[in-house]
C-alpha cells in the first residue's frame, strides 16, 4: 500500500512518498553556512549530521515572506544522494494512495521537480521527485538549466 | 599551557561560527582603526588593507570576501587575529571573538555529499559545538602562496 505525506509551505501543497520521509522536526534551528548552493537555504543538525534545507520557495516561486513567515516544521527525507530537509508550515498528514486520486500531468504543465499530482479532499498536492530535487538543487544545475522540465532522471 | 593548547578559538563572521587552532595565532588585536592603512590593499590577493603590527606593516585579509559572507561590522570595528604564515605574519579580520573552547567540546561532523562540491573551495571540515556547526578555518586557503583565490 503506497502512502503519501502531505505538507504545505506557503501557497504550495506538496506530497512525498512516505518511503522517503524519515522524520518531521518541529522548531529546529537552522544555520547558514558560507557557499551553500543557491537552492539550499540553510542546514540543520539532526543526529549530529548536517542536513541541507532545500529552498522550495525558490524552486516553486512560493512567496513565503508573505504567506508563511514561520515554517516551523522541517520534513527530513532520504534521497538516493543523502538526507535533505524541506520546510513545512504544518505537521502534515499521512494518506493512503487510494484515499485520493493520482493524476499525471501533461508535460507542459508539469512543475520542475515533481512527478505528478495527488488530489485529496479537493486539494491538489504536487508529488515531489525527491531524488531529482536533491541532486539538482545542491549541485548548481538548478539555476544553470532553468528549462529542464522534461529531464527527469529518476522515478 | 597544556590546557591552552587543547583549546580552539571561536570567532564569528556574519553570525557564522568558525574555529581556529591556537597554534596558528600570534595575537588578537582589537581597536585597529588607528593602525589600518586601507590604501595598501591588493583585492586580487584578498588583501583589503595593511595593519601596523609590532613596528611593521602586515597584510590584512578579509575572509568574508572569499566566503561571500555579508558582515554588518565595518572594517574599523573588526577584530584582527594575527596569524603566523609561511610568508610571515598576517591579519585575519573577524567580526567578533567569542571564546576559547576545549577540543573535547567539539564533535566531528561530516560535510554531506550533497554540499561537498559547493563548499570544497572554502572549507573542508565542520565540527559541532553545542549542536551548532562551526567551520574549521584553514588559514592557508586565505593567504600565502598556497592560497587559491576565487
Amino acid at each position: 500500500m503506497s502512502r503519501y505525506g502531505l505538507f504545505r509551505f506557503g501557497g504550495l501543497n506538496y506530497a512525498i512518498s512516505l518511503l522517503h520521509v524519515q522524520k518531521i522536526l518541529q522548531n529546529v534551528k537552522s544555520y547558514t553556512l558560507p557557499r551553500l548552493p543557491g537552492a539550499v537555504s540553510a542546514v540543520l543538525v539532526d543526529d549530529d549530521q548536517l542536513v541541507p534545507v532545500l529552498d522550495l520557495a525558490q524552486v516553486f516561486g512560493v512567496d513565503y515572506h508573505q504567506e508563511s513567515s514561520v515554517h516551523s516544521f522541517q520534513v527530513v527525507v532520504e534521497s538516493e544522494y543523502g538526507v535533505v530537509a524541506l520546510p513545512s508550515d504544518m505537521t502534515g498528514r499521512i494518506v493512503a494512495e487510494e484515499k485520493g486520486t493520482l493524476s499525471t500531468i501533461v508535460a507542459e504543465k508539469k512543475e520542475l521537480g515533481t512527478v505528478g499530482m495527488f488530489v485529496y479532499q479537493n486539494e491538489e498536492y504536487n508529488i515531489l521527485d525527491i531524488n531529482f530535487l536533491a541532486i539538482e538543487m545542491t549541485q548548481g544545475f538548478w539555476q544553470s538549466q532553468p528549462d529542464t522540465g522534461d529531464a527527469r532522471r529518476h522515478q | 599551557m597544556a590546557v591552552v593548547s587543547r583549546s580552539k578559538l571561536i570567532f564569528r563572521l556574519g553570525g557564522i561560527g568558525f574555529l581556529l587552532e591556537l597554534a596558528d595565532i600570534v595575537e588578537v588585536v582589537d581597536q585597529i582603526e588607528e593602525a589600518l592603512d586601507p590604501g595598501r590593499s591588493d583585492i586580487g590577493q584578498g588583501i583589503v588593507s595593511a595593519l601596523q603590527f609590532r613596528q611593521t606593516w602586515i597584510p590584512v585579509v578579509d575572509p568574508a570576501l572569499k566566503l561571500d559572507i555579508l558582515s554588518a561590522v565595518k572594517l574599523k570595528n573588526k577584530v584582527a587575529v594575527i596569524l603566523c604564515g609561511s610568508e610571515g605574519n598576517w591579519a585575519l579580520l573577524v567580526d567578533q571573538i567569542e571564546e576559547l573552547s576545549a577540543v573535547e567540546n567539539f564533535q566531528p561532523c561530516e560535510i554531506p555529499f550533497l554540499l561537498k562540491v559547493a563548499t570544497m573551495g572554502c572549507y573542508s571540515q565542520v565540527k559541532l559545538l553545542n549542536r551548532e556547526p562551526m567551520i574549521v578555518f584553514e588559514p592557508e586557503r586565505y593567504y600565502g602562496s598556497a592560497a587559491v583565490l576565487t
